[in-house]
């Protein structure tokens, strides 16, 4: 069994009285890639912020190598560097170039001399096909390219882990392909990935595990061929069959 | 036309006597307006930023109550001095200080005293943008920092503040150019300004209609040429509208334009179904 990266015992988040999650408890171990479906609404998303200590889970912990990040005294900043983060808004950063926006977090979280950043960053822009665009800024290129970017970002801090929230949720379709495959290979590489998404092809063709959630907890998860080939509960049955139409 | 004749011969009468004090006038006017303006924005940022820092329940209460602490002085200080007008508090700061320490405290010179009360004006003011243009940039901007493991500083310092600098531009203009005309009330602590010149001039030569044609084009004038500078800054700011490319992107699959590469094999991320569908017209 590999190393246990991410250990989630009794997560619950509330939003006033709308409880979002209820009791999670998962398991993220090197060189996993999970896929976590469901319908809007269900968590999905609010769990994977919660793992990113975006948003404050109310109760329960989450253990980074064994330690409880969420006990007072932890760095959340320094743990944010080790678990990387695509949004679905890519949230680059609009004051600066492509090749900028992959550097200043080396620079400046990790220490890395600029010189050893730059190179580092270009490796990844040139593995999601976005080194032509390093002069580019944010706002000068596409949905797709921005995404890529923004994997490129989070790839240059050589995160444990890397989470994705709807990453294509926000592109137009001709570009789906472009994030999907860059993901793809990241996946293939043997990077630890936690993939929250609505592309069915993905779940089921890339990742090794499948968690369906459903009203906040884990209603279902298992391997792509037992989840999509044999799902047991009827909640799964229906939102599966809501997609093969 | 007679009466406009009138006018020119009268203006070029104070102009060959005190073109001098006019030109040094518009001279300090400028410098203290500038000057003026930077440590306001100085004080604005400041404030803007503190005024700024999260806090949540779950922090050490001690670090809450001082960050309230600091939001109160600072609304204090904001409505105070955005809700006095300026001539008063040069008077304030100027007269008052000698008046309580027994002429023990003084502004040595009238340019401190004016740079002092300008500066506080306008932090006063900026306090506010500042707020606002912080508040304005985008969340996810915070989030793809945070994400990435920053900290606040490290995060307002490198992503927040230069993009809230830029939205706070036309604001920083507009109080340049506020300040350039309001510096005029500083003749009241005896500040040489343009407005002044002006005072001076027709103390002298009682020209008063001539001198204050001469006053209105000459700051018309500066506004002008500072609203002009400051949208050229603001484009410089934007960076250039075009970008080169260093080689060709491989991974863009522009729709209908060419093959992609990865068509037929493995990595091919088009649908079973669409592929299929799509057969029978290739």
């Amino acid at each position: 069994m590999s190393e246990k990266i991410l250990q989630i015992n009794h997560l619950s988040k509330s939003f006033g009285s709308n409880k979002v999650l209820r009791d999670i408890d998962f398991s993220v171990y090197q060189g996993d890639v999970i896929s976590i479906i469901g319908a809007s609404g269900s968590g999905k998303s609010t769990l994977l912020r919660c793992i990113n200590l975006l948003e404050t889970p109310s109760s329960g912990e989450i253990l980074y190598h064994g330690r409880n990040v969420l006990k007072r005294g932890t760095n959340p900043a320094e743990y944010r560097s080790h678990v990387g983060m695509v949004f679905q808004s890519f949230n680059l950063f609009n004051n600066m170039t492509v090749l900028e926006n992959c550097v200043v977090g080396q620079v400046r979280v990790l220490g890395r001399d600029r010189e050893t950043a730059r190179q580092h960053a270009m490796e990844y822009l040139e593995k999601v096909g976005m080194a032509p665009y390093i002069q580019a800024r944010p706002r000068q290129i596409s949905g797709g390219q921005k995404q890529r970017v923004a994997i490129a970002r989070a790839m240059a801090m050589d995160p444990e882990v890397l989470l994705f929230d709807e990453p294509t949720s926000a592109l137009d379709p001709e570009m789906v392909g472009e994030v999907l495959n860059v993901m793809r290979r990241l996946a293939g590489s043997g990077m630890t990935m936690l993939v929250v998404t609505h592309e069915m092809a993905f779940a089921r063709d890339v990742s090794k595990r499948v968690v369906y959630m459903s009203g906040g907890v884990i209603c279902e998860q298992g391997s792509p061929q037992e989840l999509f080939g044999n799902p047991q509960k009827k909640e799964t049955v229906d939102f599966l069959s809501r997609f093969r139409g | 036309m007679g009466k406009l004749a009138q006018l020119g011969l009268d203006i070029a009468k104070l102009w060959s006597k005190y073109s001098g004090s006019y030109f040094s006038g518009m001279k300090n006017t400028l410098v203290l307006a500038l000057i003026g303006t930077l440590i306001g924005c100085l004080i604005g940022f400041v404030c803007g930023v503190l005024n700024t820092i999260p806090y949540s329940k779950s922090d050490h209460p001690v670090k809450r109550f001082v960050l309230k602490l600091i939001r109160v002085i600072i609304r204090v200080y904001v409505e105070v001095f955005r809700g006095t007008p300026m001539v008063l508090q040069a008077v304030f700061l100027f007269y008052g200080l000698p008046y309580f320490s027994d002429n023990a405290m003084r502004f040595s010179s009238v340019w401190a005293a004016a740079i002092v009360v300008v500066s506080i004006n306008t932090g006063a003011y900026m306090a506010e943008s500042v707020r606002g243009g912080i508040i304005s940039v985008d969340p996810g901007q915070t989030e793809g920092a945070m994400a990435i493991g920053m900290t606040h500083v490290q995060t307002m310092t490198s992503v927040i503040l230069p993009q809230a600098l830029r939205n706070i531009m036309p604001q920083i203009g507009n109080n340049f150019i506020i300040n350039v005309k309001d510096t005029s009330v500083m003749f009241i602590i005896g500040f040489p300004d343009f407005f002044a010149a002006h005072r001076a001039a027709v103390g002298a030569s009682y020209l008063y209609f001539p001198s204050a044609t001469v006053e209105m084009v000459g700051y018309l004038s500066m506004t002008l040429i500072a609203s002009f500078l400051l949208r050229w800054m603001e484009k410089k700011m934007d960076g250039s509208s075009s970008y080169e490319l260093v080689q060709t992107d491989q991974l863009t699959m522009t729709a209908g334009t060419y093959r992609h590469p990865d068509d037929g094999t493995p990595f091919d991320e088009r649908s079973l179904e669409y592929v299929e569908s799509g057969k029978e017209e290739r």
